[in-house]
């Protein structure tokens, strides 16, 4: 660091830093020379926790790595262990999961869209999108016992069957209405586009290049969506919404235009609902659960990016070794790089637009 | 994405499994494969202490042909060549790698301790790791 530039502390409690990431800035006047993240203040040791503890226990501690996002964790943890113990999920359960899914991923963008506006300085709309993420949640509590963090997908199936898909049906008429209402208040807004037009600015050759997945690279022009190759997705069509903007308004429109294709989703999983009635699960005995010896990987789209689970067993009862891959943790990577030569009041909008969420960067 | 063509042009790999084990010239490797290949993006690194060596797996992804591929590397001495001016997202994974496993990766100069302390001994997810640490004892 040169010691003529001032060195500015953003965080670690920054209220905008959506949790404990620290940023080290060097300043010439309002201009960032240079950034460098500094993280680890959440780190909770999931990776080597998972070589003490058995399958079933390490489990329910898979929500936890993004508590906005627990299901997408949860799904990838029973997946990779289906996947080595070659079990089939019965059609009404893949749907079942595709539903809850996507679900958790509209209350995911819901609560970014609130975040992101009240880094911007506009607070009144993360009441408004609470107000909708509300109605999942309770649907989420209803269905699982849980709010968060809701341990309902088990290795083969689910917990049990699902219900009340009345109440999701008649979310989706909400979400319908309130996302007009978001348009209105929030896209058309003249300060917002000030705030994010041209601001962040992430060219596509970067952005594949530090590993940037989901929707802030689709933002960026690059069409790669992994839901397109996922099983459970087989049967469902959806278009992912491609933007051209590659700034932090067009991380903003692609996850608004998310919403309506995750209201897609959930449309065609509720008519496939209706034809598969017969609930069955392929369940394992969880007590003293062994997988066969190798190594098996397996991804999924999550809100933030690309999620992967890795495990390497030996034939034991807990994993040799387990890896996990998170979205975030390259989206603060990247940030040495986006915040370059910006101004410190952009700082917060940019960093905000790519949505960061700490438990999962520190694991 | 055709394996054997990679194991023509160098003699110095050879495939078990899924993965592409790569004995030497790995950054000749590597850079070959993506810049003819068009693996533009590196997913992740995965480390893995197999006790006698410690191993790592580069998960290499194609976005225009959508493909993947896996190249795995030993480490002898703790050292590696490091691949962050070839992939950016590589910085962080090394990083990571240095403060879990040890690895020290030459060539990238921002390697520090990341979740652990500055001051602590030792790196957590080595498989000697909790035999060799006394501050563990209240756990087992």
């Amino acid at each position: 660091m040169n010691s003529t530039f001032l060195k500015l502390n953003l965080g670690p409690q920054h209220p905008s830093t959506h949790g404990v990431l620290r940023l080290i800035l060097e300043m010439q006047g309002e201009k960032i020379i240079s950034c460098e993240p500094d993280i680890g203040y959440l780190h909770r040791g999931m990776e080597k926790m998972a070589e003490k503890m058995s399958y079933i226990r390490y489990l329910p501690t898979v929500d936890r790595i993004d508590y906005l996002a627990g299901f997408f964790y949860s799904e990838l943890f029973c997946r990779t262990v289906e996947s080595a113990l070659e079990l089939d999920l019965s059609e009404r359960v893949k749907y079942i999961r595709v539903l809850l899914l996507e679900l958790n991923r509209i209350a995911s963008h819901l609560l970014w869209i609130g975040a992101f506006l009240m880094d911007l300085g506009a607070v009144s709309p993360f009441f408004y999108v609470f107000r909708e993420r509300e109605l999942i949640l309770k649907y989420f509590e209803k269905i699982t016992g849980q709010r968060m963090m809701n341990n309902y997908f088990v290795f083969g199936g689910v917990r049990h069957d699902i219900f009340d898909l009345d109440d999701v049906e008649e979310f989706l008429k909400i979400l319908q209405n309130k996302i007009q209402d978001y348009n209105k208040i929030i896209t058309d807004n003249p300060i917002f586009v000030q705030r994010t037009l041209s601001k962040g600015i992430l060219a596509p050759d970067l952005a594949v290049n530090s590993s940037i997945t989901g929707v802030n690279l689709r933002a960026s022009g690059v069409k790669l969506d992994f839901r397109e190759n996922d099983y459970l997705y087989k049967d469902i069509e959806f278009n992912p919404a491609v933007l051209n903007g590659k700034d932090s308004l067009s991380r903003y429109k692609a996850r608004i235009e998310e919403l309506q294709t995750s209201s897609e989703i959930i449309k065609q999983c509720l008519e496939k609902l209706k034809e598969h009635t017969n609930f069955r699960n392929d369940l394992v005995n969880p007590i003293n659960l062994k997988l066969p010896t190798g190594e098996f990987y397996s991804q999924i789209e999550a809100p933030r990016g690309l999620a992967s689970c890795f495990i390497k067993s030996d034939g034991g009862t807990s994993p040799y070794r387990l890896k996990w891959r998170t979205g975030s943790y390259y989206s603060v990577n990247l940030l040495r790089h986006l915040l370059k030569g910006e101004y410190l009041n952009d700082a917060i909008a940019i960093a905000g637009s790519l949505d960061i969420i700490l438990p999962e960067v520190d694991k | 994405m055709n394996t054997d063509k990679i194991k023509e042009i160098f003699d110095c790999v050879e495939t078990k499994a899924d993965k592409i084990i790569v004995k030497k010239d790995f950054l000749n490797v590597i850079d070959l494969i993506k810049n003819n290949y068009k693996f533009d993006m590196l997913k992740e690194i995965i480390a893995i202490d197999n006790k006698d060596c410690i191993e790592l797996i580069y998960n290499l992804y194609s976005t225009e042909n959508d493909e993947d591929l896996k190249l795995s590397l030993t480490v002898s001495n703790n050292e590696a060549d490091s691949v962050s001016k070839m992939y950016d997202s590589a910085v962080a994974d090394e990083k990571e790698i240095y403060d879990l496993f040890g690895i020290k990766f030459i060539g990238n100069d921002e390697l520090k301790r990341l979740y652990m302390p500055e001051n602590w001994q030792g790196h957590p997810l080595r498989k000697d790791y909790s035999e060799n640490d006394k501050r563990l004892e209240w756990n087992e």
